[in-house]
């Protein structure tokens, strides 16, 4: 089976000190896979690096079947691929707008019944014309997820998505992680969450000294 | 006519309340000059201070120097400048723009340029990182996530653009130059303030300074509004 996306000799360095050198990782599609590791391995940097947003020293990556071996080029991927950072950004516009950002171009009647869809899956509904500052660092999260889930990326990368979070958010990434496998959609997840990695039908991977090793 | 300060106060409130209209006229002067230069300048600052903060280029850093110089720049150099490109035989001499209020917006533009700019570049590169890689992640093309960073500065860039407002308002000495206090024309608060306070006659320089005083505070107040509602809480 083709991977969604496959990574060659990914080499990333800072300086003397090399923090990534991956000879080759696959992601399939319909797998979510966590990616486990100890604090500053390289987690987020490899996570950034597949969504484009930081430059590897060296790195063939393929996704679906095409060579995206350029940052840049692999930033353009989105919202084919969707990057989710620790502590999300959320716009300083309401709950709704956040989530309907990526919809922009659909008519609105459409971005609307989309959004709705998705704060009654993140149970934002009462929260909808609410300013980011007035949300707590868990609700920010569910926004951050549900304006990903959104935009039905075919591949989505979540950073420590549970970093001190309650439950039910942990819980909601685990129904997230369910609902993409169902779409025949891949995730790779970045954790130390010891909840989120007593996860079953996930693939658990784990990054030291640069290397991911099964 | 010598008047005493109470009495000339007191004259100067009775025009102001009567709606006098030689002082309501350099009022009007005034607010005009300075919101056609605010329109004009306005757009050019706001990409100008956006591209210093988030395009990496040769001589950047230099701009970013000039541009903080310039807010320090007196207000007659900018005034001899405009006033040597605007004079007969200068460059735009040919457009006969010196001492009319054109020449004015011109020279007040010039003025606020570098206050707009050198504040949207510290509104921009105070946003955080995560604005434009979010946008990015979430499809949004590179103008529309630059679109969306200076949307999460508006508070700030608004509060860039009422500050270029009450610099502009205030000033002197580019006015004085590049107008002439051509009464009815060109002559606006603060030149006639300088002018009939020479004279003597402060119940008029009272009055237009109280109207000064009254558009700085309402501008001072519309700033800290600006900047409490871009406050992150």
């Amino acid at each position: 089976m083709t991977p969604l996306l496959s990574i060659e000799g990914l080499r990333k360095a800072y300086g003397d000190r090399t923090l990534l050198d991956i000879k080759c990782l696959e992601l399939q599609r319909g797998t979510s896979y966590l990616l486990m590791g100890d604090n500053g391995v390289g987690k987020t940097t490899l996570l950034r690096i597949l969504a484009g947003l930081e430059r590897a020293q060296a790195g063939n990556f393929t996704f679906d079947g095409v060579r995206y071996d350029e940052a840049p080029a692999r930033a353009r991927l989105a919202p084919r691929m969707i990057y989710v950072h620790q502590h999300s950004y959320v716009f300083n516009t309401s709950v709704a707008d956040n989530i309907g950002y990526g919809l922009s171009g659909l008519p609105k009647s459409e971005r609307e019944a989309r959004v709705r869809v998705e704060m009654a899956w993140a149970n934002l509904e009462h929260l909808a014309e609410v300013p980011p500052y007035r949300l707590s660092g868990g609700e920010k999260q569910r926004v951050a997820l549900a304006r990903a889930r959104v935009l039905k990326p075919e591949l989505l990368l979540l950073d420590e998505p549970t970093a001190n979070l309650d439950d039910a958010a942990r819980e909601q990434v685990a129904e997230l992680i369910r609902h993409m496998r169902d779409a025949n959609n891949c995730v790779l997840i970045a954790t130390h969450d010891h909840d989120l990695m007593k996860l079953e039908d996930v693939v658990k991977m784990r990054l030291e000294q640069g290397r991911v090793t099964a | 006519m010598y008047m005493g300060l109470t009495e000339a106060t007191l004259q100067a409130f009775r025009w102001l309340l009567e709606g006098d209209l030689t002082i309501w006229g350099i009022v009007w002067v005034s607010l005009r000059v300075a919101l056609l230069a605010l329109l004009a300048v306005t757009p050019l600052a706001i990409v100008a201070g956006f591209g210093l903060a988030t395009l990496q280029f040769p001589g950047r850093r230099a701009l970013i120097v000039l541009m903080q110089t310039l807010l320090a720049l007196p207000t007659v150099v900018v005034g001899l400048i405009v006033y040597l490109l605007l004079t007969r035989n200068g460059p735009m001499g040919s457009f006969e723009l010196l001492f009319t209020q054109q020449g004015m917006v011109i020279g007040q533009a010039l003025l606020a340029f570098p206050i707009l700019t050198a504040m949207t570049l510290s509104a921009v590169q105070g946003i955080d990182a995560r604005v434009s890689e979010t946008a990015r992640t979430l499809g949004a093309s590179p103008l529309r996530a630059s679109f969306t960073v200076l949307l999460e500065a508006r508070f700030a860039v608004m509060a860039a653009i009422a500050t270029g407002f009450g610099r502009v308002l205030s000033e002197i000495g580019c006015a004085m130059m590049v107008g002439g206090n051509i009464a009815g024309v060109t002559r606006n608060i603060t030149t006639a303030i300088a002018l009939e306070t020479s004279k003597g006659e402060f119940a008029q320089g009272i009055a237009l300074g109280v109207v000064l005083v009254a558009l700085a505070l309402g501008v001072n107040f519309g700033i800290a509004f600006l900047q409490g509602k871009g406050e992150i809480k």
